[in-house]
């Protein structure tokens, strides 16, 4: 019985009717638990951030004004609302939120404008560092799969292990040392060069070094699952089946092998995008990449909060999609989860 | 009854030891994680020995910095003239702890939690599903900055709290998966029958049966946060200059010039890093498929 | 068999790649310090070529790794004064490299009453903002007010300008007069930097360097903002209404980066600076750099943590033995060797200064040790110092003086904080503070002293006892009168031990050979604005 249900092939897209409509209420369900989830998140930082005993009139003005001038201080403490309750001035400031308002640094920068300069370098980082990670590990770790034991698999798991294994930053420095120093081919430093005349070669030459610095870490991860799970379906019954009927063994790879493989992949992957995130701070620090991550580290060692919360908030909103994304595949793939919620 | 429990839990007793024997020798066999095994203890080892013979890891000689290596130093001194080769031994010690100490926590945390809410499912299992939902979209960052805020000092004991709670969630996930199918199975319904204690039931019964992926997640995490401590030295949010860790030491590679003119400041304490995170991957590789039920 | 052959080769090639990618760059360039040079200046030549094939731009970069400036306008010339805002503001006068010396920039003439307490500034005619606008006494009258209301303004100012009881202007000429003598007072003009009052007027002084202004700043100097791109760079085009002669560099670029050795070797800053080791022996080994080493009061110094004026004090710190002690456990000698340059100091004079009174800190560890238990400090209790220099060199220093005070048996914490100074007194939880402070007088060093320093009273709890003899030192005019003024306040410094000097550290600018630098120009402390003669700066 069970030999049978495995052996049909496509499983995601064959669900009946009634279960369609169970996913449905599913992922309506989780999309709505998001919203709780981030305000939780929000005040849990806000409240952190700002019992921490920092008081932004000390970051807002320097201390010679603050005692020359205590009047105006006070004065401005009062408009800025400081002297309010926090519960209250988290209430505003998470109304100001939503209504579009991020806010402003404490040396008075527009958040919104920080964000929208930085937060599409950092997308661009991570997206394409994403993208080639998935494509060289899935690429890498199907053909381990399919010629295992081959050259590819030896290069690729040698790769792994040390993608694994080297810190990161490190990872990094010495790319910079050795293509931008002393090879002179790729800048050291941020996004846009003054002089480009091409921004198409232009991003290529900045974003070349870091998304190769993340993509050896993401790589490592993804080649591993995508050979193990492909050497599984390919040792599975159905695969047999399907080679048994005299299918050529290509199809047999791709039709097959590659679609029911992938489904445990894209989880993983979903899983590293925290971690991609986490890296892109480091790898924006090494690279002097004017990013987000860059931006919340400074935020964070100068104190600054309210770029510290929007930034946090941002990324915990990201790596909530992340979560709710990777229960929607889970469910797909085993409605037991599902009908235990 | 008594006798009848006792003869099983003889059978058990023999059959597990059969399978250890096994299992011992199928470890064997897999020669890299036999290494990866031995570099782990060796390295372990002498880190630890040179932490208790108390080696000298923090007089500065002002007039001996950045040496090259050479036969008093055989690492060569850092930037302020201490000996390399025992601060990356001390270091080892402060970085293996906080490893081991970390995984060992914080899967020990996401089993228990894993296994409660799994096995009663319901609001339980909401209610932690939304923490650890919460604690996964927490930046690490964010936290390590809150904590040095608050307590107003960048200690060992802040890095290991946020460790331990930002690590627990993937093993959590794992084992309440587990437990989820787990408690449907006939044994455990069984025991229900019989009237068995919850706690019983999810620690003695069924915790057996996630045992191995919890161990190997112990191990790949061991390098994991290992890793992680030294990226947090490197935004300067790792534990005080003060504690050589192993990340702290790597440090110095933040600068070209050390970089480039004094390779050996940078290259042993990375060197430690990458080799002692390589065996333990492959110690881990080995257990999982040794362990690995599906071959059995 | 074949399948453990396979494994072990896999594991030997992983080995082999490890070690070859972490050992390989580095001993490469350490074991063969010629090919690395030879390579950089290779490097460096075909970053020479872009440069000329660029149409003629200096490249210039902004640090932005230690929080001093942000990435995302150009920082106020009121706080710290960097080589692209000299470049956009002017001042009334202009300094030589001693910083002391001034010549008429913005203003015609300058006269000073015999007194000392009366300035008449008589501004040039035909001034232009760069918007076209007249750069009036009304200007200058403005930005002397406003920067005394200011968040952002360097305390240099703010000390000083706390000296003017009036500031009257009649058509181009302004009458300022001071309360008492202020002998730097020139100086300080040389360095404060003229805003444009039609331009800033609207914005609230607490927060206006960060107004939208310092995106596209109006300015009055040889250049100006051409574009900005935040976090990347802003480039600079010759200011059109700038009366001076026009400069030769049509164009400058200015990088925002996280270091200047990167920046350098990968050929972005033609003039960086640092007193760094890191930083000077990189540039040195670069054969394409000129380097300037600039002799300057660049005081690295400890400041004990007392007292706020509001009685709130730091107990463990009010003996003034506990302090000997402390800082006589400290090798400063030993220390100096991590600077490039470091002449050690025992009080703001150095030993060098005719007024130096002769007085050594000395190092004696077992000295120390006797009177810190004479004293009954309490051992238990973990002292804490607080540092903000992130640079290696400093968190070194602090490395090896936590060292040094764990030799007298205590429990040392040191913190590297945002803000060393503000840190002290609004949380007290430090005891001891590590700071550097570029001065160009030694006055400046005294003026912290002074209980009416809106800063420093918070740590020295607004102790008056040193407030006359600074306004003698500040009054004095001749060099008796000066030598008299120090004697006392050295004397009056070694007896309070608030504040204790280790070295002066000296500054190395490096220009590289892209730019001819006319002959007879001096560099000054690049923290400050001098004449360097920029007009006529040539690319080659």
């Amino acid at each position: 019985m069970f030999k049978i249900l495995a052996s049909l092939p496509p499983l995601i897209f064959s669900y009946p009717k009634r279960s369609e409509k169970n996913m449905v209420k599913y992922i309506v369900k989780k999309l709505l638990m998001m919203i709780p989830m981030l305000l939780v998140i929000s005040f849990i930082v806000y409240m952190g951030l700002r019992a921490t005993g920092v008081d932004p009139i000390n970051f807002l003005v320097s201390p010679e004004v603050l005692s020359a001038n205590a009047e105006n201080v006070e004065a401005l403490r009062e408009s800025l609302g400081l002297n309010d309750p926090l519960v209250v001035q988290y209430v505003r400031w998470l109304g100001d939120i939503l209504h579009g308002d991020l806010g402003y640094s404490l040396d008075g920068t527009s958040i919104s404008a920080t964000i929208a300069t930085r937060l599409p370098y950092t997308l661009e980082l991570a997206g394409y560092s994403l993208l080639f990670s998935t494509i060289i590990g899935i690429g890498i770790g199907i053909i381990s799969a399919i010629r295992q034991n081959g050259i590819v698999d030896y290069i690729g798991r040698v790769l792994a292990v040390i993608g694994q294994a080297v810190p990161q930053f490190l990872v990094g420095i010495l790319l910079i040392e050795i293509f931008a120093i002393k090879l002179g081919w790729f800048p050291t430093a941020n996004r846009v060069d003054p002089n480009a005349t091409n921004a198409f070669v232009d991003a290529f030459r900045h974003l070349f070094l870091p998304v190769v610095t993340l993509t050896i870490g993401m790589v490592a991860v993804l080649m591993r699952y995508a050979r193990n799970t492909m050497l599984d379906v390919l040792n599975s019954d159905y695969i047999k089946t399907a080679r048994s009927k005299g299918i050529p063994e290509w199809k047999v790879y791709m039709k097959h092998g590659f679609r029911n493989a992938m489904k445990p992949v894209l989880v993983i992957l979903l899983f590293r995008i925290p971690g991609l995130i986490g890296g892109s701070v480091v790898i924006e620090t090494v690279f002097s990449y004017p990013g987000i991550g860059i931006t919340m580290t400074n935020a964070i060692t100068s104190g600054d909060y309210p770029v510290v919360l929007v930034t946090t908030l941002i990324i915990a909103a990201t790596m909530l999609i992340c979560s709710f994304l990777v229960d929607v595949f889970n469910a797909l793939l085993d409605p037991r989860v599902r009908l235990g919620e | 009854m008594n006798e009848a429990t006792v003869s099983i839990k003889d059978q058990n007793k023999a059959a597990s030891s059969s399978r250890l024997k096994k299992n011992i020798r199928k470890f064997a066999n897999n020669k890299l994680a036999v290494l990866g095994l031995v570099i782990v203890a060796v390295m372990t080892i002498a880190c630890v020995v040179a932490f208790i013979a108390g080696v000298d890891y923090r007089t500065p000689d002002l007039t001996a910095t950045r040496t090259a290596p050479d036969s008093s130093h055989l690492f060569g001194t850092d930037t302020i003239g201490r000996d390399l080769l025992a601060r990356v031994l001390v270091g080892g010690c402060y970085s293996i702890f906080i490893g081991l100490f970390s995984a060992v926590v914080s899967n020990g945390l996401g089993a228990i939690l894993g296994a409660v809410a799994g096995y009663f499912g319901g609001w339980v299992d909401s209610v932690l599903v939304r923490i650890s939902e919460i604690f996964q979209a927490f930046p690490q960052l964010v936290l390590v900055m809150m904590l040095i805020a608050i307590f107003n000092t960048r200690g060992l004991g802040n890095l290991l709290f946020i460790f331990v709670i930002t690590g627990w969630m993937t093993t959590f996930r794992m084992v309440r998966n587990e437990y989820m199918t787990l408690k449907n199975e006939t044994y455990v319904k069984v025991c229900e029958a019989f009237g068995m204690k919850s706690s019983n039931i999810m620690f003695k019964q069924i915790l057996p049966n996630v045992m191995t992926p919890i161990i190997v997640s112990v191990t790949t995490n061991v390098a994991y946060f290992i890793l992680q401590e030294a990226s947090l030295s490197f935004i300067g949010l790792g534990v005080a200059d003060s504690t050589p860790t192993w990340g702290n030491i790597l440090n110095a590679a933040k600068s070209l010039t050390v970089v480039q003119n004094q390779w050996w400041i940078w290259v042993f304490p990375g060197a430690a890093i990458s080799l002692f995170v390589l065996a333990i991957n492959f110690l881990g590789d080995g257990l999982r498929d040794v362990l690995d039920a599906k071959q059995q | 068999m074949k399948k453990i052959f396979k494994r072990t080769l896999t594991l030997l090639l992983a080995l082999a790649m490890t070690v070859s990618l972490l050992a390989g760059c580095g001993s490469s360039s350490g074991s063969s310090d010629t090919t690395a040079a030879a390579e950089e200046t290779a490097a460096a030549d075909s970053g020479t070529e872009t440069t000329s094939t660029s149409d003629g731009v200096l490249k210039l970069a902004v640090t932005t790794g230690d929080g001093s400036s942000s990435d995302d306008k150009i920082s106020t010339p009121w706080y710290n004064r960097t080589f692209a805002t000299n470049l956009m503001f002017r001042s009334l006068l202009i300094a030589d490299s001693t910083l002391t010396e001034t010549s008429p920039d913005l203003a015609e003439s300058v006269e000073i009453s015999d007194d000392a307490l009366t300035y008449t500034i008589t501004m040039k005619e035909g001034l232009k903002w760069s918007d076209g606008e007249d750069l009036t006494a009304e200007d200058v009258v403005w930005s002397i007010e406003t920067a005394q209301q200011a968040a952002q303004v360097n305390s240099i100012y703010t000390t000083a300008f706390s000296y003017i009881e009036s500031l009257t202007y009649e058509d181009n000429v302004i009458t300022m007069v001071l309360t008492s003598p202020y002998s730097d007072m020139s100086a300080i003009l040389a360095q404060f930097a003229i805003l444009p009052k039609h331009s800033l007027e609207d914005a609230d002084p607490l927060s206006m360097e960060s107004d939208d202004f310092w995106t596209d700043p109006v300015c009055s100097g040889m250049y100006c903002v051409d574009e900005l791109n935040v976090g990347n760079y802003f480039t600079m085009k010759i200011n059109e209404n700038y009366e001076g002669d026009a400069p030769k560099i049509q164009s400058i670029q200015v990088s925002f980066v996280s270091d200047y050795v990167t920046a350098a070797q990968s050929g972005i800053a033609d003039y960086v600076f640092g007193n760094d080791t890191n930083l000077v022996e990189a540039l040195d080994a670069m054969d394409n750099y000129t380097g300037y080493s600039i002799d300057q009061l660049f005081y690295k110094y400890f400041i004990f943590n007392m007292s706020g004026t509001d009685g709130n004090e730091n107990e463990a710190m009010q003996s003034v033995e506990v302090r000997k002690a402390l800082m006589e456990a400290i090798d400063r000698a030993a220390l100096a060797a991590l600077y490039p340059s470091a002449a050690l100091l025992d009080s703001g004079v150095p030993r060098t200064d005719d007024a130096y009174d002769g007085f050594e800190w000395t190092y004696d560890l077992d000295q120390a040790k006797a009177d810190l238990e004479a004293s009954g400090y309490d051992m238990s209790r973990t002292l804490r110092i607080c540092y903000y220099n992130n640079d290696q060199t400093s968190v070194d220093l602090i490395n090896a003086v936590v060292y040094y005070l764990e030799q007298l048996g205590l429990t040392v914490e040191a913190t590297l904080s945002n803000d060393g100074t503000t840190d002290l007194f609004t949380t007290r939880d430090y005891d001891i503070g590590f700071k550097g402070k570029s001065a160009f007088s030694i006055s400046e060093w005294y003026t912290e002293y002074l209980s009416t320093d809106s800063l420093f009273c918070g740590i020295f709890g607004g102790d008056s006892d040193f407030d006359e003899p600074v306004a003698a030192l500040q009054a004095a005019t001749d060099t008796e009168s000066r030598n008299e003024a120090l004697a006392t306040l050295q004397a009056l410094e070694e007896e309070k031990v608030y504040k204790v000097p280790m070295f002066t550290v000296g500054v190395n600018v490096y220009v590289s050979d892209n730019v001819k630098v006319p002959d007879g120009v001096e560099f000054c402390n690049p923290y400050y604005s001098c004449d360097l003669d920029f007009a006529n700066w040539e690319l080659n």
